[in-house]
């Protein structure tokens, strides 16, 4: 039962990558796409979580504790950088 | 034992002055003359045994796989050689000491020479020739030193650096030359070396080892056409010169010709390059003293001159024509120290050394003129000093060698005359101009007499010209003796010290060159006129900056033939060469795909495949706009992120991710100095090109991996996964390769990015913005400061788990430290850089040094053990409560990289980000 | 028992992770797009971390609350980066829907410096 489970909700979750790149690509602003990557780096954290339980190992934790720390750094600057320029005033 | 400690006396004393210059000038001059005072002792302790035909040698291994060993030998050529230049080297040392100015650093000015000293002592004592040459550099840098003591003027850096480009060359020449000489024999003692001179000259490399040896010494001893350093080097303090253009540097060139004179001489080829160039050298400086008017030019021409003459008397190549170089090399030191010294006298107490701004001033300086004129005179060659002894047996030599020129056999004998005709006149011209004449009134200084102490070098050597040539038999006889002993290494044939050797053809030569030269000192306008006339304006200095500055436009113009600044170009350069290269081994060795075991990929890996494929795809139409490039750079760092987890390679995820973070904020803060978009540039077929490049590059690779891939190979990963535990006590295989199996690599990369970080540090400096923007909520929203806050220790925290558990478990203090650099840096954004600058600490160069410290403390730990460097050691401990813990050395070393890196990155990212703001853009312009 | 949860959590997981990125996808200006990622898939990752819990704790490895702490980070960072984003549109003036509020910058500015 969860091997099927698992496999939909992959699938949900690849679909969901999909349309957050198809915003990414599709723009039209820069905040635009900036969300459209976050919503990419959190949806890969669900990928990840999902692949550690379909293989059960551990090791995919870190992994995916970074993704969740660098896509909010990755996103504060990318902001900060539409809203000041300077990163670092 | 003792042979060693002279070797390295001076270099073990270099601190010496620099220490006791602040008790005094006096007490500098003795301490620095205490190394040396010793070193003579200890040599002439040991002349004994030599004199009674030992040969002292010691020897300790230093590189046996390159032939390398610390070996130093003591014959009586090496012996006689020490003591000129330890003696002569006292005596400069007292000379010093009268003729630096207050305002001159004394400490340096010996330090420098004791330096320089040593390097020519290890010359002549080594026994091992690269050692030798070793030593031979040495000199190259350390003379650069002294020639330029004098820092501030112009002319001392330009005449050091010729000499150092010179003598440093040929340096090189004589490196490859002693390198084949070493294959040639099988092995690079010098002693065993010159006992193959056999072997050697009938070998088929003897040509070219010979010229590459002798393009050394001719460098060295400033020979035709490489002379031109010489005059350039006068730009040092007379001491320098005194010491450099006496005793040393200049006569390592010939004591390497007579040192290798039993291997290398004897051959035509021999003949006709040394004693050309010697004769040529011997005619030319000579007469290119004749019309010097400084007194040091003047000198410096002489000794090109006398260094010609010795050089031809070897290159005749005969044991008799050996014992007159070498006696001449000794006398050529004591009048030529003398002569440079009386020179620096009359410049210091006078206040010029313009021949033409000189005269008269025997009345002055009596007692100086006397000793000038004995050195002189003994320059010129006249009787009963040690000159004309030696001048003697070079004509004796040369009209018993005229004979194997045949018909042109008159040469010979009448170029050496010439030159000993001009050598008189310049000598006169010397005494005469200076001394005698009318007394000048316009003189820079009222000369008087100098200090005692300053004259006392000068007679100590004007004593032994005298001696010598008064009584040779008895005063040099044993000692020339003893070291053509050394050279010939063997049977030194008949040769007579005598004054008198009848009515003959060299006598009759003797009286030409003095008669003629007297006369030729008496019409020197006329013949100045001439020279003016004839002489052609093309000088050693002119051509030498003519073919500098051309190597220096060939080799730029190579440079941007492939690098003009462009990246583009640079990328299609390399990306081409790869290219070529790889496609050669397709075509010569074919392609095949092998039939390894082939993992089937599931459908949610061609997913995200796909969705990078497209992300790709995209960046290159829309990669104009900077920002969206930058942002699917990102989504492609993410995804290849993905993939690594899937394929089992947690360690290289958490590296893309961390670096990948790092690398957008890196780019964002470059982002904000250029234009928004890239504007088009490329021409059609530039394009075209790139996009050739790209798709046979990658596709390339591809190919090739997936070629490699499929075949079954071994790689050294089994090696590693076997020993990662037993040999270092980790089961991150990962983390143990970089600081255990490759972590003297890893401690170079770590030293690489601590530079790299000081360098960027330098370059933004300048630029950096010291004013405060106001601090406003608006550039600083109160939930990004929150939550940033907040954030920190959780982020400190992940760091440190990483850490703590990277040497079993993926992680390790490379991305340890990344993920702290990310934790500060968000930081530096939400609250700003002054904020945050004001909480961490002012400087991370502290940061980045203790990093390096503490891993190369681990490394040399290792040799507390007797293991070689790095070598890591872990135990297993039981920590009540804790558990089961495993402590092991490297990770001290990781701390080091971890605490490197959060250094360096953190210091370069928050420099950068203090850069102007030009290209800031005001908030008006976005709410348009 | 523990399986079935967890496979409930994942499905319930999915479901919103999906709903996030739709709406990221379909909603017509910026300020409503900025909905879908900041709630509906917040919800959803935590749905999956609690499976993974469930999962863990069903495979015999005990009750294992590490991957809580990609919850708590996700919970404080999602308002954050929305917020931030939000703002930048604000200040740029991005197309939207609704005419925006008048600016608040005078009432936040920080007056302590």
């Amino acid at each position: 039962m969860l091997t099927a489970a698992l496999n939909i909700a992959i699938a949900a979750v690849l679909l969901a990558m999909l349309l957050s790149l198809w915003r990414l690509l599709r723009g039209p602003a820069p905040e635009d796409r900036v969300l459209a990557l976050d919503t990419l780096y959190i949806n890969t954290i669900a990928l990840v979580l999902m692949l550690s339980i379909r293989f059960d190992s551990r090791l995919y934790f870190e992994a995916a504790l970074l993704i969740a720390m660098t896509g909010f750094v990755g996103t504060i600057a990318l902001a900060k950088y539409l809203l000041r320029g300077n990163l670092m005033d | 034992m003792s042979l060693l400690l002279i070797a390295l006396l001076p270099f073990l004393c270099i601190p010496l002055p620099l220490l006791a210059v602040h008790y005094g000038r006096t007490a500098c001059a003795w301490v620095t003359a205490l190394g040396p005072a010793i070193a003579l002792a200890l040599l002439l302790g040991s002349a004994p045994t030599v004199f009674g035909g030992e040969t002292v040698t010691v020897a300790w291994s230093w590189l046996p796989v390159l032939g390398l060993e610390l070996a130093f030998v003591l014959d009586g050529y090496s012996l006689l050689f020490a003591a000129l230049i330890l003696g002569i080297g006292l005596l400069i040392i007292l000379y010093a000491r009268y003729y630096l100015s207050e305002s001159d650093p004394m400490g340096r000015f010996y330090a420098m020479l004791l330096a320089f000293m040593g390097a020519m002592l290890g010359i002549v004592l080594s026994n091992n020739l690269i050692l030798m040459v070793i030593f031979w550099e040495l000199t190259s840098i350390s003379s650069f030193l002294l020639i330029g003591y004098w820092r501030h003027l112009a002319e001392a850096r330009q005449g050091a650096r010729m000499a150092l480009t010179i003598t440093g060359a040929g340096g090189l020449c004589l490196l490859a030359g002693v390198l084949l000489l070493g294959e040639i024999v099988g092995s690079y003692e010098l002693t065993t070396v010159l006992d193959s001179g056999e072997l050697i000259r009938a070998h088929p490399l003897y040509e070219l080892t010979l010229v590459l040896i002798l393009l050394g010494a001719f460098t060295k001893s400033a020979q035709v056409p490489f002379h031109f350093w010489l005059p350039h080097a006068m730009a040092a303090p007379t001491p320098v010169s005194a010491y450099l253009h006496s005793a040393t540097m200049v006569k390592a060139g010939v004591f390497l010709l007579a040192r290798l004179f039993p291997a290398l001489a004897g051959s035509d080829l021999w003949f006709f390059l040394v004693s050309g160039v010697g004769l040529a050298t011997l005619v030319f400086g000579a007469y290119g003293a004749l019309f010097k008017d400084d007194l040091k030019g003047l000198l410096a021409y002489s000794t090109i001159s006398h260094l010609g003459l010795i050089t031809l008397l070897f290159g005749l190549g005969t044991p008799a024509g050996a014992v007159a170089g070498v006696f001449h090399i000794i006398n050529h030191a004591t009048f030529k120290a003398s002569l440079f010294m009386s020179a620096g006298i009359i410049d210091h107490e006078a206040g010029t050394r313009d021949i033409r701004r000189l005269g008269g001033l025997r009345h002055k300086m009596p007692h100086t003129m006397w000793l000038a004129t004995i050195a002189a005179a003994s320059m010129a060659g006249v009787p009963l000093l040690n000159g004309f002894i030696s001048k003697e047996m070079f004509f004796a030599e040369v009209v018993v060698e005229s004979e194997r020129l045949g018909a042109a056999g008159w040469l010979l004998p009448a170029v050496a005359t010439l030159g000993g005709l001009l050598s008189a006149a310049y000598s006169i011209r010397f005494v005469h101009d200076v001394f005698f004449g009318d007394s000048r009134e316009s003189l820079p200084k009222e000369p008087h007499e100098p200090p005692r102490y300053m004259r006392v070098p000068v007679e100590v050597l004007i004593g032994i010209c005298v001696a010598v040539g008064v009584a040779p038999a008895l005063v040099i006889g044993p000692v020339l003796d003893v070291a053509m002993a050394g050279v010939l290494r063997g049977e030194v044939p008949y040769y007579s010290l005598a004054l008198w050797h009848g009515f003959k053809l060299p006598l009759f030569m003797s009286v030409i060159a003095l008669g003629g030269g007297l006369l030729l000192y008496l019409w020197r306008d006329r013949a100045e006129a001439l020279h003016e006339r004839v002489f052609p304006a093309i000088t050693g200095k002119g051509t030498f900056e003519a073919v500098l500055a051309g190597a220096v436009a060939l080799s730029r113009g190579i440079t941007r033939a492939f690098d003009n600044g462009s990246v583009q170009r640079n990328l299609a350069w390399l990306l081409t060469a790869a290219i070529v290269l790889g496609g050669y081994g397709l075509w010569t060795g074919g392609y095949s795909v092998g039939d390894a075991h082939q993992t089937p990929a599931p459908w949610a890996a061609f997913g995200i495949w796909a969705m990078l494929l497209a992300a790709m795809t995209a960046l290159v139409v829309l990669h104009r706009n900077r920002l969206i490039a930058l942002i699917l750079v990102g989504v492609a760092g993410l995804l290849s992120a993905v993939t690594f987890i899937y394929i089992s390679a947690p360690d290289l995820a958490l590296t893309q991710l961390s670096v990948e973070v790092v690398s957008v904020i890196l780019l964002l803060m470059a982002l904000r100095l250029l234009p928004e978009h890239t504007p088009r540039e490329s021409s059609a077929g530039r394009r075209l090109r790139d996009g050739a490049l790209a798709v046979l590059g990658g596709g390339g690779v591809a190919a090739a991996a997936y070629a490699v891939m499929t075949q079954p190979f071994t790689t050294i990963s089994d090696y590693h996964l076997v020993n990662s535990v037993p040999g270092g006590g980790g089961s991150n295989v990962v983390n143990v390769i970089l600081v255990d199996f490759r972590g003297f690599d890893t401690f170079g990369e770590i030293t690489v990015l601590g530079i790299a970080a000081a360098c960027v540090f330098a370059l933004l400096a300048q630029g950096a913005s010291a004013t405060e923007s106001a601090h406003r909520e608006s550039n600083h929203p109160l939930m990004l400061l929150v939550g940033s806050r907040v954030m920190l220790p959780m982020m400190v925290a992940v760091a440190l788990y990483i850490f703590l558990r990277g040497h079993n478990l993926p992680g390790g203090g490379f991305i340890a430290g990344l993920v702290a650099t990310v934790a500060l840096v968000t930081q530096y954004m939400a609250s700003g850089i002054h904020w945050s600058e004001r909480r961490f600490t002012g400087s991370y160069f502290p940061v980045i040094g203790w990093g390096l410290l503490i891993a190369g403390a681990t490394g040399v730990v290792s040799w507390l053990f007797g293991a070689p460097f790095l070598t890591s050691a872990y135990t297993y401990v039981d920590w009540p409560v804790l558990g089961h813990f495993e402590i092991a050395s490297a990770m001290a070393f990781d701390l080091g990289v971890f605490l490197t890196v959060v250094g360096a990155v953190v210091l370069m990212l928050a420099n950068l980000g203090k850069q102007p703001a030009h290209g800031d853009k005001e908030e008006s312009s976005w709410s348009s | 028992m523990l399986e079935a949860l967890a496979s409930v959590l994942i499905l319930f997981g999915a479901f919103f992770v999906l709903v996030g990125s739709l709406g990221l996808a379909r909603l017509p200006d910026f300020f409503t797009r900025l909905h879908g990622p900041t709630k509906a898939t917040t919800l959803g990752l935590a749905a999956v971390c609690a499976a993974f819990i469930a999962f863990a704790a069903g495979s015999g490895n005990g009750l294992s609350v590490r991957e809580l702490l990609i919850l708590v980070f996700l919970f404080i960072t999602a308002p954050v980066s929305a917020f931030v984003l939000g703002r930048a549109a604000l200040r740029r003036g991005t197309p939207s829907m609704t005419p925006p509020p008048a600016p608040l910058e005078d009432a936040d500015d920080d007056r302590h410096r």
